[in-house]
């Protein structure tokens, strides 16, 4: 059995009168069990050189769990930000240097996660999902 | 303006051959954010969820941490964008976490498996004054 950690980490001197600082972490496990999610698509990048929305992760290829998905905009551009919708909805945008990391369902072959990069230049996403 | 600090590690000996471990920080400039714990009493959609954002109460953008804090890995939250629709864009069990980036004009709702499942979160941006009652 895999055992992956994900610790995330929320800091801040001056947001508040009272410093923030906060640190979580959890064990990616399968849906429900305390079993180690066991399969990962490993870190990758995928670069895209046009504006037209793609299919991340086909929620038809993983089905239903509760898999853990990691996504970053690497770009460096303060403007540019990739558009990403989980079941036809949007989750959000991530501009320059923004990440994700989220627990996914994929309950349905529609669950897809797709990303909408923002502009026709080159814009490199990284991600890796672990899954059941 | 304030700087909020993020960052992500994940990291194993054995879901690969070789170890993994990733580590991703950034600095945020923004001029609010808070983190709140409550209760989750809604169990299907449309029917006492929990406002955690409402739509517009950031400017250009902003960021959602969640957790979910029951001790059962199977006792479910589910965020959901609510103007968008009922299907659940996160399924977070016990324990489990997210820190996504949400679309700043929609509201976003949770609901959960179990009433009163105890959640913290949080929601970080560029405050915008003219939005009130906010989640």
């Amino acid at each position: 059995m895999a055992t992956t950690t994900a610790t995330l980490t929320l800091s801040s001197a001056d947001l508040t009168g009272d410093a923030l600082s906060l640190s979580t972490t959890a064990t990616l496990t399968k849906a429900g069990t305390v079993t180690g999610l066991s399969q990962t698509t490993g870190v990758a990048r995928k670069t895209t050189s046009s504006t037209a929305q793609y299919t991340l992760f086909d929620g038809d290829a993983y089905g239903n769990g509760s898999h853990k998905v990691y996504i970053k905009n690497t770009s460096t551009v303060a403007t540019e930000y990739a558009t990403i919708e989980i079941n036809s909805e949007q989750m959000g945008k991530l501009y320059a240097g923004d990440w994700a990391f989220f627990p996914w369902e994929a309950n349905a072959d529609t669950n897809d996660i797709k990303v909408t990069p923002s502009v026709s230049t080159a814009l490199t996403v990284e991600y890796a999902l672990f899954y059941e | 303006m304030a700087t909020l600090s993020v960052s992500l590690n994940i990291e194993s000996i054995n879901v690969l051959s070789a170890n993994l471990s990733l580590s991703v920080s950034k600095d945020m400039d923004i001029d609010s954010g808070s983190l709140a714990r409550a209760k989750v009493k809604g169990t299907a959609a449309d029917t006492n969820d929990l406002l955690v954002y409402k739509a517009n109460e950031k400017n250009d953008r902003a960021y959602l941490y969640i957790k979910n804090l029951d001790a059962e890995l199977e006792n479910y939250i589910y965020l959901r964008n609510e103007t968008e629709g009922n299907v659940p864009s996160g399924k977070i069990g016990g324990g489990e976490f997210a820190f996504i980036p949400l679309a700043p004009d929609k509201d976003y709702e949770v609901i959960a498996t179990k009433v009163d499942t105890l959640i913290e979160y949080g929601i970080f941006g560029n405050d915008n004054s003219a939005v009130t009652g906010k989640g």
